[in-house]
This record gives structure tokens, C-alpha cells and sequence, in this order.
């Protein structure tokens, strides 16, 4: 392989704009895992439905992707308070596959319900073109756009988390419900809240994409095995784990496909989640099941 | 012997039916047995080991690939080409399950899924063997029974085998592991070599069926042969049937037949939500499957057969003094 500084430093700066967007589009799964224990293998299925709402406010109403996105943000937190409260609530506690089963039962539904609504078309949002030369690398407007959203609203979720009475609760009911309860924390409220900011985080993750990437009903299901990767090569329940894992995947993903082949690029995610896997099963910076 | 009798008899039944049925029959008993088939090779490492499987369809397209491959190429005969590709299932699973049984819960549930999808990636790019997208065409199918006969006798061989499990130290070892995997390992049980051999087993089926439909429908492209809907209806029918038990994938696999061809038939559009909403469904309201179902009504016998046979024997001569 050539050592050009220029092309390099291109390749880097794509990787690392991807990057902000796969920890995003990670960030809801990842968060939902931590609280419930309960990977939600439809979390790809609602980034999907907040791409595609943004579509529809774009073309019907005209809505700029990014005036766009709190409105499906919004409609996706209802959509994920609703599952928790009528669905998951009733099977957590259980056998942990049956949570999984459930959700992935739900991840067909929507995809054939997507189908039906929003037609089998490839979709995309070309409103923003155009690039910017910043210190003599090319930036596409999109991705920029994109990423700096991203990165905001990941900063502001860890801030959330951090710094606010209920991303306490939020925290301590993922580190121990039983001592939460006991504290005065409604737990079962903050699994309703945090199954619903989940599907927020990853509506507003699929808004985003739309910006670069062109969707189709069926595409949750790739972009759900790259949050997986994020936050298995990251680490299941850690937020630091799982954006250390968006820069590995998002690095990754471009030099794979740039060097090896464009197909390598889109294998990248599994073969890093399959090769972390074996290494650290815990993720690289991940806790123990419980 | 009424048991061996009735064994016989189901056999003959089942071996008989293409001398009266026509090919539209058949063709739905094909697709019943197949996936009935895939249904029992899923149950031995999801059902019986606990180790739930989003990825066994990569042997399916194994088997599919080198069956095609032999067929086209070396003009092998069909029926040792589907063979040959359970055996390369089989070779294959072999240091795929070593790696990935070492994975737990979800997280092995993932891995395979992430391995069916990069093995579907290297059936599009390695196009000198798989010809890319395009796919391979292999000469058209006019006779269905020996294609029946093949399937049947599959499925047939993974009811045996099942039951066989089912009433082994094997079996009992397998359900350890899926009950307490630490507990298994604890009482001396090799958990690794008997996660591995249930892994071989629930490839190396799927790899000899996936030769059979290859033949069955004339074409393989990595689309097709590595689709999750292969494993998702394995899974569906084991789910509803009853997972770790020896009729449940059949149960599951002929409902599932019957509700394809009477409902979905009609309702083409919705069908993948139909399966969604019985995943959903089955493990709301039927955890254990209708086999449990049938056992409450006394249709089947209750417990599993081993236990029964413990339970059976004469009690000893006296009670021990005290």
C-alpha cells in the first residue's frame, strides 16, 4: 500500500465523518441494552422509520431534512414508549432470548409495514451538495452536515445522562434496578423513557443518513449489524466503548473499501464484529452480562 | 414390535405419495419436508443447546454452492453432490463453531448472523467459483419424486436422529449446557466438544438440503441461497412447534405448510409481517410451543421419554430401614 499523506489524511477525515454517524445511529441501541439488558434487533427498523418520515416531510411538506428531524425524533420516541409499555415490558425478566425473539418478530413487521407504505424504492434527500476545501481536503457539504449534527447530539445525550436528575435515574437503573427502586428512582418509568429515547436517537441517526446515504425499507437491516459492531467492537452498555467502536468501524469501512474492494467495505463492520468477538467477547472496553 | 411397525408404516405412507400425488402436491410436500428438515437442524443446537442461531443458513448455502459446483463442473450426480455439500457444511463448522460457540447468548446469536452475511459478500465476489450475482444455472428439474424421495428421506433421518438424542446421555448433556452452561462444565461434562458436536450436526443437514434445492430449483445466487427468510422460517416453525423437543420442529413445520398455502398464499403482501407477528404471538402466549400445548391435552405423551422410562421402572423391593 502507498503512503500518500494527502490520500490518506482524505481517508481519515471520510472515516471519521461516517464515524460520528455510526455512533449515533449506536448510541439508542447501545443505551436500551444498558438499561434493559435487551439488545432490540429492531433498532434498525426505527432508524428506518425516522429516515423515512423525514422523506415524507421533505417531499410532502417540503421540510429541510434537518428541521425534519426533531419532528420524527419525536414521533419515534412515542412510537418506542409505546412498544416498551404494550411489548417488552411484558416479556423482560423472562428468558433473555425471549426479548430478543420479540424484537426481532417486531423488526419484520415494521420492514413489511415500511414496504407497504413507503413503497420497496431507494429513497435519498439531495438537498445539500456541494464541497468545502478545508486545508486541502475535500469535505462534501452532506457529510459535514451530517456529522457536526451527529456529534451535537451525541455530546448532548452524555450531557443528558451525566449532568441531569433523570440520566441519573436513567444510569442507575442500568447499573442496578433493585438498589434504583429502593433510592426512590420509578424504574419502571425510566425504562419507558429510555426505550423511547433509543428509538429518538435512532430516528434522528436515520435522518441523517438520508442526508448521505440512499435508504430503502429493507436497509434497517443493514444498518443494524453496523450499530452492532459499533458497540460490540466498543463494548455492549459503554458509551465511551461504543464511539471508540464508530471510529474503528468508520476508519475501517473506508479503507477497506479504498484498498481491498468496495464489497470488503461493507463486510468490514462484521468481519471487525466477528474478529472483536473472538479477542475480547466483553467488547474492548465493555462490562460483563449481568 | 408395534413401534418399529408404525415407523414402517410412516415411512412407506411417505415413500408412497408421489406414486398418486401430482407435481403441484409435491412441490408443497417438498417445501414442507425442506423446511421441516431445516426446522430439526436448527432445534439440535438452538432447541436442545440453548446456542440460538440467526446464521445456520450459511450452510445452507454451502451446501447449495458445492452441490451446484460439482453438478456443473465435474458432473457429479446430484444426490452425491448434495451429499458432498453437507460434508463441506460439516468441514466448515468445524472451526467456525470452535470460534463462535465461544460466544454466549445474543452475542453468538449475532456473530452468525454477521457470518451468513459475509459468507453471502464472498459468494458475489468470488466470481470465478459462484459466477458473482449472476448465479448458477443447473439443468431444469422434470421429475419431482426423486427430489421427494431426497428431501423426505432427510427429514426423516433428522426425526430418527432427534429421538435418538433425545433419549441419549448426548441429549441429556445438551439440555445441561442450555439450562446452566456453568453448571454443565462444573459436573465434568465437556461442554466445548459437545457445543461442537451439536454444531456439525445442525450444519452438515442444512448442508445437504441446501444441495437438494439447488438441484430442486435449477439456480443458486448468493441472494437466494444465503436468505435470512430460509432461517427465519426454521426458526419460526421450531418456535412454534416447541424448541428441545423431538416432534416440535415437525408440529411447527407442518402448521407453518398448511398456514402458508391457506393463508399467506392470499395475503402475499403481508407475509413477512404474519411471521413477525407469530414470533411475537408464539413466545407471548406459547412459550414452550404446541407441543406443550398437546402434551396438557394428553395428546402427547407428557415429559420427555427417558424420564418416563425412569419413572416406569419398579419400584425397589423394600424401603430402606431407617
Amino acid at each position: 500500500m502507498l503512503w500518500e499523506p494527502v490520500l490518506w489524511g482524505q481517508l481519515l477525515i471520510h472515516g471519521v465523518m461516517l464515524a460520528g454517524l455510526y455512533g449515533l445511529l449506536a448510541l439508542g441501541l447501545n443505551l436500551v441494552f444498558g438499561v434493559m439488558r435487551v439488545i432490540n434487533f429492531a433498532h434498525g427498523e426505527l432508524v428506518m422509520l425516522g429516515a423515512f418520515l423525514t422523506f415524507w416531510g421533505y417531499t410532502a411538506l417540503g421540510l429541510h431534512p434537518l428541521v425534519a428531524l426533531p419532528f420524527s425524533a419525536a414521533v419515534l420516541f412515542g412510537v418506542g414508549w409505546a412498544l416498551q409499555r404494550l411489548l417488552m415490558e411484558r416479556v423482560l425478566g423472562g428468558q433473555p432470548m425471549a426479548a430478543l425473539l420479540v424484537t426481532f418478530g417486531l423488526s419484520l413487521i415494521i420492514i413489511n409495514v415500511g414496504l407497504l407504505v413507503f413503497g420497496a424504492d431507494i429513497r435519498s434527500i439531495p438537498v445539500v451538495s456541494g464541497s468545502l476545501r478545508v486545508a486541502g481536503f475535500v469535505v462534501p457539504k452532506a457529510r459535514g452536515l451530517a456529522f457536526l449534527t451527529a456529534v451535537a447530539l451525541t455530546v448532548a445525550t452524555v450531557a443528558f445522562l451525566r449532568w441531569t436528575a433523570f440520566g441519573r435515574a436513567i444510569r442507575a437503573t442500568a447499573q442496578h434496578p433493585e438498589v434504583a427502586i429502593t433510592c426512590g428512582v420509578d424504574v419502571r418509568r425510566t425504562r419507558l423513557v429510555t426505550f423511547g429515547l433509543g428509538a429518538a436517537l435512532g430516528a434522528a441517526a436515520g435522518s441523517l443518513i438520508m442526508l448521505i446515504l440512499p435508504m430503502d425499507p429493507q436497509s434497517g437491516s443493514l444498518l443494524i449489524l453496523k450499530a452492532f459492531a459499533v458497540i460490540i467492537v466498543g463494548g455492549l452498555g459503554s458509551v465511551a466503548g461504543s464511539l471508540l467502536g464508530a471510529l474503528v468501524l468508520g476508519i475501517a469501512e473506508v479503507f477497506g473499501s479504498f484498498f481491498i474492494a468496495t464489497v470488503f467495505g461493507e463486510v468490514m463492520a462484521y468481519v471487525l464484529l466477528l474478529l472483536v468477538l473472538l479477542v475480547r467477547p466483553a467488547g474492548l472496553l465493555g462490562i460483563a452480562e449481568r | 414390535m408395534p413401534r418399529a411397525l408404525l415407523v414402517g408404516l410412516a415411512l412407506a405412507g411417505a415413500g408412497a405419495v408421489p406414486l398418486v400425488a401430482n407435481n403441484y402436491v409435491l412441490s408443497v410436500l417438498i417445501s414442507l419436508a425442506m423446511f421441516t428438515g431445516l426446522a430439526y437442524a436448527w432445534n439440535i443446537i438452538s432447541g436442545y443447546t440453548g446456542y440460538l442461531s440467526f446464521g445456520q443458513v450459511t450452510f445452507f448455502g454451502v451446501g447449495a454452492y458445492t452441490a451446484a459446483v460439482l453438478i456443473i463442473k465435474l458432473h457429479v450426480a446430484w444426490p452425491l453432490a448434495a451429499l458432498a455439500g453437507g460434508l463441506l457444511a460439516a468441514l466448515l463448522s468445524l472451526p467456525l463453531g470452535w470460534i463462535m460457540l465461544r460466544l454466549r447468548g445474543p452475542y453468538f446469536a449475532i456473530g452468525m448472523l454477521g457470518l451468513s452475511r459475509i459468507a453471502e459478500r464472498i459468494a458475489f465476489a468470488w466470481e470465478p467459483v459462484t459466477d458473482g450475482g449472476r448465479g448458477l444455472y443447473l439443468p431444469p428439474v422434470l421429475d419431482l419424486r426423486a427430489v421427494y424421495w431426497a428431501v423426505v428421506l432427510v427429514a426423516a433421518a433428522l426425526v430418527g436422529i432427534t429421538s435418538l438424542l433425545d433419549n441419549s446421555r448426548f441429549g441429556l448433556r445438551l439440555l445441561a449446557i442450555r439450562e446452566d452452561e456453568g453448571g454443565a462444565d462444573n459436573l465434568g461434562i465437556n461442554t466445548t466438544l459437545a457445543k461442537l458436536q451439536a454444531f456439525v450436526l445442525s450444519a452438515f443437514f442444512p448442508g445437504v438440503l441446501g444441495g437438494i434445492y439447488a438441484w430442486h430449483v435449477s439456480y443458486v445466487d448468493p441472494v437466494t441461497a444465503f436468505a435470512t427468510q430460509i432461517d427465519l422460517t426454521a426458526i419460526v416453525a421450531v418456535l412454534l412447534g416447541g424448541a428441545g423437543t423431538v416432534w416440535g420442529p415437525l408440529i411447527g413445520g407442518v402448521t407453518l405448510s398448511v398456514l402458508a398455502e391457506v393463508l399467506w398464499a392470499r395475503f402475499p403482501f403481508i407475509h413477512t409481517a404474519l411471521f413477525g407477528a407469530l414470533v411475537i404471538v408464539t413466545v407471548l402466549f406459547l412459550p414452550k410451543g404446541l407441543a406443550d400445548a398437546f402434551r396438557q391435552r394428553g395428546w402427547l405423551a407428557p415429559g420427555r421419554a427417558f424420564l418416563r422410562r425412569l419413572a416406569a421402572r419398579p419400584a425397589p423391593l423394600e424401603a430402606a430401614p431407617e
